[in-house]
């Protein structure tokens, strides 16, 4: 008891000491604005922005605006790196934000832990994820749910014979690895499963070779531009005669062509919560358009959490930050999209999701 | 079976125009111009920006390919040649640089995202298990079509007896009152429309983007070399071979070997089989599996 006050007592000393020295909050981000996921980086980068602009707006973080600097990924490792370690060595951020894919997400926030500073997952969803670090910390659900909860989906349709196909990446193989062992555990089969190369024009030749084991129902979960490849060329092939189930709905379709995606089930994150209808307003007013991808709010949070956290830790620096975060997420977060809860390992620990269906090109409810 | 042949055909289709276009370059002019996957590229990518220009497609896609060919014109005569007097080598490397300059440009240009012509989406045919959508027809048809002339244009035109009289023996040639410069110049320009065309075809029936060429570079060598560099329609042949091979490797069930109802080799294996055919043919038949007059690789 005593511990505890002299505890408070030197963390409250700590905040007024380092709010006297308040610096403006430096947000980084590093974001897919180009290559295959620019749809969805786009739509990131408009969450974080509302976000900045808003507490901005309120007069910003320990009494200062606060400064969004955000890079450009390309998609690629080595320039999401280069992009982080400029954040960092450059404009000297405290935390950064990033990326979209799972397989950019885990080195680059390596990076970043390893510099002692703050990184903030909002898009990836690999269970290695968990393992980037103390300070990384994650807004949006990991795979093992998700995967779980599309096996369970499809068997409950009546699905038996599946075809998965999903990228080559830390991602691709978590979701085909977690599905299989969810969909066998039902009494289902995963008759083929694809890890296809990342970034190629043509995915003819995996789709045949998955057409030739003739499964019930295709399982996909893939990048916007490689979805919007993979989709024109099975419906080119016939393919689309089956059930097509989208693992993240609107990543597999933001870029497809809605004549070749029509009919197609899936899931996707619930990205709107019980607080979400003010951000949705918000973005509709801003950009003048219904969301894109379900990311931006993840993206919205991400950033509303770690402004908050600054606020409540009196301070910018990357230790104050972590504590702050962790205080906030272990008493739950009311975001955008629904109350943010972490585990002990710094991981969103619930998720809720929304069973789609394509209708004249558009996902509703199923 | 049939779905085998019409898959054997389409990846032909891919690579035959811009390895026959290689091919014939060098016969004239004996270097291997890497920048010949570049101007498939950039032959897709013009005609695209035509398009969106507001010109009918096929309008944009012969003016594309005039565009390319002049250019293929003058960059060899502003840059390969020149190189080209000091040795061929030096030459392969300068149209490497060029042609990584070439990627640069595309990026900024035009960016990394993958584009498509403006094309009504048709449901494809479908027609004893095989499927085929109408511009995969289009485009076998306009690859066929363009090797056809190619070929009636060689053998039977006064040009095309210039030059193969030309790719024989220069000098003799010239001596017998050949223009031999024009010659030379009118087969590059002939190189950059067929390069063009083969982007152009491979971007009718799928997309296009900055790397289209360059992910090309290894088959179509394979290609090229396999039917004898210098030898234009062998050219055509091996690329048949390549993608026979190539399909062969992905399309077959090798269930057996595993003792399992299905296996499949990834996709990405077919490169491998490029990258080993062009090794085996080096090693084994260095002048390509047609003999040609050419007596070095």
């Amino acid at each position: 008891m005593k511990r505890g006050m002299l505890l408070a007592a030197t963390v409250s000393l700590a905040a007024m000491a380092s709010a006297a020295l308040a610096e403006p909050l430096k947000i980084g981000a590093v974001l897919s604005l180009s290559g295959p996921s620019a749809t969805a980086g786009e739509d990131q980068r408009r969450g974080i922005e509302l976000a900045v602009e808003e507490i901005n707006a309120a007069g910003g973080v320990l009494s200062e605006p606060v400064q969004l600097i955000i890079e450009d990924s390309g998609g690629r490792v080595p320039s999401a790196l280069d992009a982080a370690k400029k954040l960092v060595t450059v404009d000297d951020v405290p935390v950064v934000l990033g990326e979209y894919s799972s397989g950019i997400t885990i080195p680059m926030g390596t990076y970043v832990v390893q510099e002692g500073r703050i990184h903030l997952n909002m898009g990836s969803s690999s269970g290695k994820v968990r393992d980037i670090g103390e300070n990384s910390f994650s807004v949006i659900g990991l795979d093992r749910v998700s995967s779980g909860y599309a096996a369970q989906d499809l068997y409950d349709l009546g699905y038996r014979k599946i075809a998965v196909i999903t990228p080559n990446n830390a991602f691709g193989q978590g979701v085909a690895q977690e599905f299989n062992q969810a969909f066998g555990g039902l009494g289902g089969e995963v008759v083929s499963s694809v890890l296809y190369t990342e970034g190629q024009t043509s995915y003819r030749r995996e789709l045949q070779q998955m057409d030739r084991t003739q499964p019930d129902a295709y399982f996909y979960s893939a990048y916007g531009k490689e979805a919007a490849t993979i989709n024109r060329e099975a419906f080119e092939l016939g393919l689309n005669q089956t059930q097509w189930y989208a693992g993240y709905m609107s990543m597999c379709t933001s870029d497809s062509q809605p004549e070749y995606i029509e009919g197609q089930i899936g899931y996707d994150l619930n990205f709107i919560g019980d607080n979400g209808q003010a951000y949705e307003a918000a973005y509709q007013e801003r950009y003048g358009e219904p969301f894109v991808t379900s990311f931006s709010g993840y993206a919205y949070d991400a950033a509303k959490m770690i402004m908050k956290a600054a606020e409540h830790a009196g301070s910018t620096d990357p230790e104050a930050l972590r504590t702050a975060l962790t205080e906030i997420g272990g008493t739950g977060f009311e975001g955008a999209t629904g109350t943010i809860l972490f585990d002990e390992s710094r991981q969103r620990s619930k998720q809720p999701y929304l069973k789609q269906k394509i209708v004249d090109g558009k996902a509703q409810a199923r | 079976m049939l779905q085998f042949f019409v898959d054997v055909i389409l990846r032909t289709v891919d690579l035959a125009l811009i390895a026959v276009a290689l091919s014939c370059v060098y016969s004239l002019i004996r270097f291997p111009n890497i920048a010949l996957v570049q101007y498939a590229t950039a032959g897709a990518l013009i005609a695209l920006g035509l398009q969106t220009l507001g010109l009918p497609l096929y309008l944009a896609i012969v003016l594309s390919c005039v565009i390319t060919g002049l250019m293929a014109v003058v960059l060899s005569v502003l840059i390969f040649e020149k190189l080209l007097d000091t040795s061929p080598p030096l030459a392969m490397v300068g149209s490497l640089a060029v042609s990584m300059i070439f990627t640069a440009v595309f990026l900024v240009t035009v960016g990394p995202r993958p584009k498509r012509f403006d094309l009504e989406i048709m449901a494809p045919v479908r027609w004893a298990g095989v499927s085929i959508t109408p511009m995969q027809l289009v485009s076998v048809g306009l690859t066929m079509g363009a090797i056809l002339l190619f070929a009636l244009l060689l053998f039977r035109t006064g040009l095309g007896r210039s030059m193969r009289a030309t790719s024989t023996n220069r000098v003799l040639a010239e001596a017998t009152g050949i223009p031999t410069r024009k010659v030379i110049n009118g087969v590059i320009v002939l190189s950059g429309i067929l390069a063009a065309l083969g982007g152009i075809s491979i971007s009718l029936k799928g997309e296009m983007g900055a790397q289209l060429g360059f992910d090309l570079l290894l088959p179509i060598f394979a290609a090229a070399i396999l039917g004898g560099l210098g030898n234009a329609l062998g050219a055509a042949l091996g690329a048949f071979t390549i993608a026979l091979a190539e399909t062969f490797v992905t399309n077959v069930n090798f269930g057996w070997v595993v003792s399992q109802d299905f296996y499949f080799l990834p996709a990405s294996f077919a490169t491998i089989v490029s990258f080993g055919l062009l090794v085996l043919i080096l090693l084994f038949r260095p002048h390509g599996l047609l003999v040609s007059e050419v007596k070095r690789v």
